[in-house]
């Protein structure tokens, strides 16, 4: 039996490394990069795998602030509701990190809603879709509450908080379930299918409306907690026909120089800091322009001014401390009433930190990776929060493909637009769509019977989850990323971009999505994921140099060196991207402020 | 090294669980968990903090080259 044969390479790999006297392993042994490639040989057997099916009104995928309020409300509408998560409920995903949650209280706020909105569509550069950025506004304050009464603001870990209302409510969990497929039947989406991380099953659901809540993601850049988000949910939603959006745009975190790769250490130990509420603060915090400065100059190993500093003619000063690299004149353009000299002010108490990530504690380093020389792309892959994802339809996250919806950083609903704008808001912006999506799911669902399955397509979607255990030969999904990261993350491909270099780098996405990805192996469930984690972050990278070659201007965190001007003539639009019938990536525009024809 | 060494476990899962990128496995035999892909190991520390027990040890070294945008 599979099982034993799991077990006994479990327990023989646990002896080897008892002998040392530890419980761990070693690093080298374990990835085995520099083994001769030999015929896969799976650990488990891929025949073993038995399938399941279950089935529920609105299935809810994902485990983080938006598929927590999406089960919630759409359970509170009256639907019956599966909640399924690849990792464990408020322990994957970015939810875990962010310690700021932006909350509009009328009673304190310096602005009206129409002023917040107005503010955010200037920095944004009219990037935003203002129907979305006043919802955060005006929800936000009732999902904060909610939150409190769970207990949400009483620890650093989210869990305990976000399974108080689910167990209230018996709302069916399943967690550490990877989803890599949606079904789609008569047009519309009718469920999903995945695969458990625990046991040898294939679990197929079949559902009346779905909520994807499965955040954004990278490629597994270092430095930041996102290596568990993948573009899944946009990826398996492409693939039924579902219009994506966003994918020119740049999160621009960068690391520290020293351990770059250790998320703890680069945001100062703060997942152990409890969060706190945010109030009214609209930045213009680019990040790219730490990568145009670092691209001009050279990297400077006294460190550089951080992200917002500069703009055309700020000095990017520091108040103390060695003089970090001056900002560098030109690059990406800043509304004048964001240009600021010096750091982004570090706000008091209460008011929470850059990006909304931030705990109540000013963290003495300062914000992630800033402190002392810093090196980019720690968050390479991820676009601005929000601001890619499913095309919506209207403001309920409906996507383009019916019974099929979308909230959170898995929503392309430009909240922010392609820039943040106000802290804290990426958690809360997540809260509020999530559970305007599940009310609205909840609803649709009471119209919708549920539609049988085809078994052929079942069948299809179990050899497809299979296929990589069951390759005989291969590449490995820990090389194919690698190379992936290589060509995708330097300063010079994905954050200053030009066509050239953009041409090449689509040539290698390519060449991996043609020939690698139907190559890629696994030899247990833990490879197996990294297989398909891998294929969305080759699509994601295809649709990310598409949409950057396309968009021939340059405008918030999207910086062109051959284009580097807001360009109001052409460019008062999103990139919509979606999958022909013949397989082919399409792009389109869509007009600023307008809605999908 | 990341996630470095599992001392003293009491089998409970819950760095299992609280994992995002599905770092630890559990050792059925003997009840405890180990660390089966330190190179997947992000150094976020959830498994520290979620360890009752305190049994989990991290450094911040990963283990695999890092690729950045510049150095």
């Amino acid at each position: 039996m599979s099982k034993d044969r799991e077990t006994d390479l479990s327990r023989r790999r646990f002896m080897g490394v008892a002998a040392g006297g530890l419980l761990g392993v070693s690093a080298l042994s374990a990835l085995n990069l520099n083994a001769a490639p030999v015929q896969n040989q799976p650990k488990i057997d891929p025949d073993s795998f038995s399938t399941e099916r279950t089935e529920t009104d609105v299935l809810v995928i994902g485990g983080g602030m938006a598929g927590l309020f999406a089960a919630v409300k759409a359970h509170d509408a009256g639907a019956r509701v599966l909640l399924v998560s690849k990792g464990r409920l408020g322990s994957s995903g970015l939810t875990p990190f962010a310690k700021g949650i932006f909350s509009y209280d009328p009673a304190t706020a310096d602005m009206s809603i129409d002023q917040f909105v107005a503010k955010v569509s200037e920095s944004a550069l009219d990037t935003n879709n203002p129907v979305f950025t006043r919802q955060l506004a005006e929800h936000s304050r009732a999902r904060v509450e909610e939150l409190r009464s769970w207990g949400f603001f009483d620890s650093a870990l989210y869990n305990n908080s976000f399974m108080r209302p689910i167990e209230a409510r018996n709302i069916p969990l399943q967690e550490r379930v990877m989803i890599t497929h949606l079904l789609k039947e008569q047009g519309r989406v009718v469920g999903a299918s995945g695969f458990s991380m625990d046991e040898n099953r294939i679990i197929h659901y079949r559902a009346k409306t779905v909520v994807l809540c499965t955040g954004s993601g990278g490629f597994k850049s270092s430095g930041f907690p996102l290596c568990d988000v993948t573009h899944d949910g946009t990826i398996m939603a492409y693939k039924i026909g579902a219009k994506v959006t966003g994918k020119e745009w740049n999160d621009g975190h960068p690391a520290s120089a020293v351990n770059s790769g250790s998320c703890y250490d680069n945001w100062h130990g703060q997942v152990e800091e409890k969060p706190s509420i945010t109030s009214v603060d609209v930045h213009h915090d680019l990040g790219v322009d730490m990568n145009y400065t670092a691209y001009v100059q050279g990297p400077s190993s006294e460190g550089m001014g951080p992200p917002g500093a500069g703009g055309p003619g700020a000095d990017g000063g520091r108040p103390e401390g060695p003089p970090p690299m001056e900002q560098a004149s030109g690059g990406p353009y800043v509304p004048e009433a964001f240009r600021r000299s010096g750091p982004p002010p570090m706000p008091p108490r209460e008011e929470g930190l850059l990006a909304g990530l931030f705990g109540d504690k000013r963290p003495e380093g300062g914000p992630p990776g800033m402190q002392g020389p810093m090196v980019g792309g720690s968050t390479a892959g991820m676009a601005i929060h929000k601001s890619e994802g499913l095309v919506p339809v209207n403001e309920t996250g409906l996507s383009t493909v019916p019974g099929l919806y979308a909230a959170g950083d898995a929503l392309g609903s430009y909240m922010s637009g392609g820039i943040y704008t106000q802290i804290g808001s990426s958690l809360a912006g997540s809260a509020v769509q999530g559970a305007i999506a599940g009310e609205a799911a909840a609803k649709a669902s009471q119209k919708q019977a549920l539609v049988p399955l085809s078994s052929a397509r079942l069948q299809a979607v179990e050899e497809e989850i299979l296929a990589p255990l069951k390759r005989k030969r291969g590449y490995s999904p820990a090389w194919v990323t690698q190379v992936l990261q290589g060509v995708m993350i330097p300063n010079f491909v994905l954050y200053i971009k030009k066509e050239r270099m953009m041409q090449a780098a689509l040539a290698y996405v390519e060449e991996l999505r043609e020939h690698h990805v139907p190559m890629l192996l696994a030899d247990d469930r833990h490879k197996l994921r990294l297989a398909h984690e891998t294929e969305n972050m080759i699509i994601t990278a295809e649709m990310k140099m598409r949409a950057s070659i396309m968009r021939k201007e340059s405008r918030c965190s999207h910086y062109r060196l051959d284009y580097p001007e807001v360009d109001e003539e052409n460019w008062r639009a999103w990139i919509n991207i979606w999958q022909d019938e013949n397989g082919q990536m399409q792009l389109e525009k869509q007009p600023f402020g307008s809605w999908p024809v | 090294m990341p996630i470095h060494e599992i001392s003293g476990c009491i089998g409970c899962e819950a760095c299992v669980k609280s994992c995002p990128t599905d770092v630890i496995q559990m050792d059925r035999e003997r009840n405890k968990a180990y660390i089966a892909y330190p190179e997947d190991c992000q150094i976020c520390h959830l498994c520290r903090l979620n360890c009752p027990v305190n049994a989990i040890s991290i450094t911040p070294e990963k283990s695999i080259p890092v690729m950045v945008s510049w150095r």
